[in-house]
């Protein structure tokens, strides 16, 4: 069994709660291809979104000159980290070149790649996520269970006893609207103080040194608001060529991620305003490796919207935390793999290969194939099973000789008059959790010799 | 060797086929009546849109739809029912209670009713920490979508702080419920002048 199967196991024993999660992201999905319906230019949009990436990728010396060039006209300062310890160091350096203590972040996925909370808090700083979803996650001392919808396997009485421990909040009261306007008071208060305001970058903008970040919530609007200095931290993968590509990721971003037309806000960071500051680090952190690797460099295209993560039947129905990497799902599952192959190949596992990631991807990244690139190599990261090793190359020897073939079939049926104890128990997989099919009493060929097969045309004719 | 020198000389260590940008040639549905299409689109995002003419004058407008406020914040002229201009204080945190804030916008997009707003006041928390915002926007400054967005003029301007805003703050991160108002304006009213 994979280690998904095996973490799996535990989030679907609570039959209500896979039903009511599977069916919450369903409904995300649902909204995304309504949107996407009513907007005829739809596939137009994912292949310009795909190209334009391809492009910017397949010329990032370039782009990432030029967007540090202008950036740095523009009065940003620009950092350059190889991976996730010189990324929190830069942070931490800011922070005390400023003798701050109070920091509020907004949402980014990249701070959770380099665990740079963990990281701060050690260091004495106040580390204050401002995100709703975030905050709940941070409260509860659990990381997000997918990337756009960090909380979405909470329930909202868990989120009403969370917030009563934390803000005192009456802990009867799991109104959403009651829970997000304390949310709102409370962080309120922390933007206000904050020395240091964080973010992510959603897109980079090379030609104009300018930087967008995109949220629902307005926290990273009202952070960057108060504090006198901004550090935004951004893959190298988050590039663009020029504005007039955002004409074309504006329109994919939020529809594929929530079913909205746009983000609430679509904020671009230009120049620090008189006596601010703004920082931003480019991080590369295993990303040029990625770049190398031919057969999973499309990775590098994703915009982070997670739209794959909504329309994966395994993700809807074993959660974010089946997944051995911080990003699950089709996305988190080839990105774990692009990282430590051996720790995480038993995220593999978790695809039923249905291809809809593929299909729903704004950036036509190629998800499942990949996965299915990967699921060839699997021996070699030690994580097939010897179980349907074996069974495999039985396969292949009956598979090779008719006679065994026929032979197989015939003692097959006997299946069907098996008393259920020799069926259903902990040798045979497919019997778990399931009904085993019947199998059919007589063959295609044996139907066919006895010319007992007809085609639809001569059985209508009839 | 630095960061920078390590990054970009490993991406140049390894031949990659440079691929084409592509053309920006994408066709997109025209509104046959662009202000009405537009108010729909406000209205699907959480907001209204409505006309001046209906109202008379902002004064008046703030009168009828936000009766009972006691703050109103703009450094606009001309708005006689402002009580403070918020170019006066020394700190943003100053901005904290704020009933209503009136800013103006340069441009709308009808496809998803966004406004484009460039910083034009001292402390941009105006934009986010108003209850209510109030955008003043010219009727015939619309475009369809975002391609057209992108090509005008005001985007490509000298401010520090540009942002396309589409309704008011929303969350819906405790279980899929919508709620407006997670940090920013818990209404966004767009006035087509």
């Amino acid at each position: 069994m994979s280690s998904h199967a095996k973490a799996a196991a535990q989030f679907i024993k609570n039959t209500e709660r896979t039903a009511w999660h599977d069916q919450a992201l369903f409904f995300v999905r649902q909204k995304r291809d309504n949107v996407a319906k009513n907007i005829d230019e739809w596939e137009v949009l994912r292949t310009k979104a795909s190209q334009i990436k391809e492009h910017t990728v397949s010329n990032l010396e370039h782009y990432l000159t030029t967007f540090e060039k202008n950036a740095k006209a523009n009065g940003i300062q620009v950092h350059w980290a190889s991976d996730a310890d010189e990324h929190n160091k830069i942070v931490a350096e800011i922070i005390e070149n400023h003798k701050a203590k109070k920091l509020v972040k907004s949402k980014s996925m990249l701070t959770e790649e380099c665990e740079l909370n963990h990281f701060l808090e050690e260091n004495g700083t106040e580390v204050v996520e401002t995100d709703l979803g975030e905050r709940i996650m941070q409260f509860l001392k659990l990381p997000p269970s997918h990337i756009v919808l960090p909380a979405i396997h909470v329930k909202r009485q868990e989120v009403a006893e969370i917030f009563n421990k934390e803000i005192h909040t009456d802990a009867n009261n799991s109104d959403p609207a009651y829970l997000t306007q304390a949310a709102r008071m409370h962080l309120r208060e922390k933007f206000i103080e904050a020395d240091i305001s964080m973010t992510g970058v959603n897109f980079a903008v090379a030609e104009e040194g300018a930087f967008v970040v995109c949220t629902n919530e307005g926290n990273a609007d009202m952070g960057t608001s108060f504090a006198n200095v901004h550090i935004a931290s951004m893959g190298i993968e988050k590039l663009v060529p020029n504005y007039e590509s955002l004409g074309i990721f504006t329109r994919l971003l939020a529809r594929s991620a929530t079913g909205q037309p746009i983000t609430t806000y679509t904020a671009h960071y230009k120049k620090p305003a008189k006596g601010k500051e703004i920082h931003i680090i480019l991080v590369d952190n295993n990303r040029t490796e990625i770049l190398k690797d031919k057969d999973h460099s499309n990775m590098l295209k994703c915009i982070r919207c997670g739209a794959c993560m909504n329309t994966c039947p395994v993700y809807r129905r074993t959660g974010g935390y089946s997944y051995s990497y911080f990003i699950p799902g089709p996305l988190g599952i080839n990105l774990s793999m692009l990282k430590e192959p051996k720790k995480h190949s038993g995220n593999v596992s978790a695809c039923s290969l249905c291809y809809s990631c593929s299909n729903v991807c704004p950036a036509k990244i190629d998800l499942a194939e990949q996965i299915y690139k990967w699921r060839q190599d699997l021996d070699k990261y030690g994580e097939a099973d010897p179980m349907k090793k074996m069974v495999v190359k039985g396969m292949k020897k009956v598979m090779g000789s008719p006679g065994l073939f026929y032979a197989a079939i015939k003692s097959g049926r006997l299946i069907n008059h098996m008393p259920r104890f020799m069926v259903y128990n902990g040798l045979n997989d497919w019997g778990k959790g399931r009904e085993m099919p019947v199998i059919a009493l007589k063959t295609f060929n044996e139907m066919w010799k006895k010319g007992e097969v007809r085609s639809n045309e001569s059985s209508k004719n009839k | 060797m630095n960061s920078r020198e390590k990054i970009l000389k490993k991406i140049k260590s390894f031949p990659i086929e440079k691929t084409p940008m592509p053309k920006f040639d994408v066709k997109a549905i025209a509104s046959e009546d662009r202000i009405e299409a537009f108010k729909q689109s406000v209205k699907v995002v959480g907001g209204q849109a409505v006309m001046l003419k209906d109202y008379g004058t902002i004064d008046n407008l703030v009168t009828v739809l936000f009766p009972d406020v006691k703050r109103i914040a703009t450094n606009l002229e001309g708005i006689n029912c402002a009580t403070e201009n918020p170019d006066n204080f020394s700190m943003a945190s100053m901005l904290n209670g704020v009933d209503v804030g009136i800013v103006e916008g340069h441009f709308g997009v009808v496809e998803n009713g966004a406004v484009w707003v460039t910083q034009a006041m001292k402390h941009k928390a105006l934009y986010f920490i108003s209850e209510a915002l109030i955008v003043i926007l010219d009727a015939d400054q619309l475009v369809e979508t975002m391609h057209e967005a992108y090509k005008r003029e005001e985007v490509y301007g000298d401010y520090e702080y540009g942002c396309f805003i589409s309704g008011p703050s929303k969350t819906a991160d405790i279980e899929q419920a919508l709620v407006i108002g997670a940090h920013g304006a818990k209404a966004v009213t767009i006035v087509l002048t």
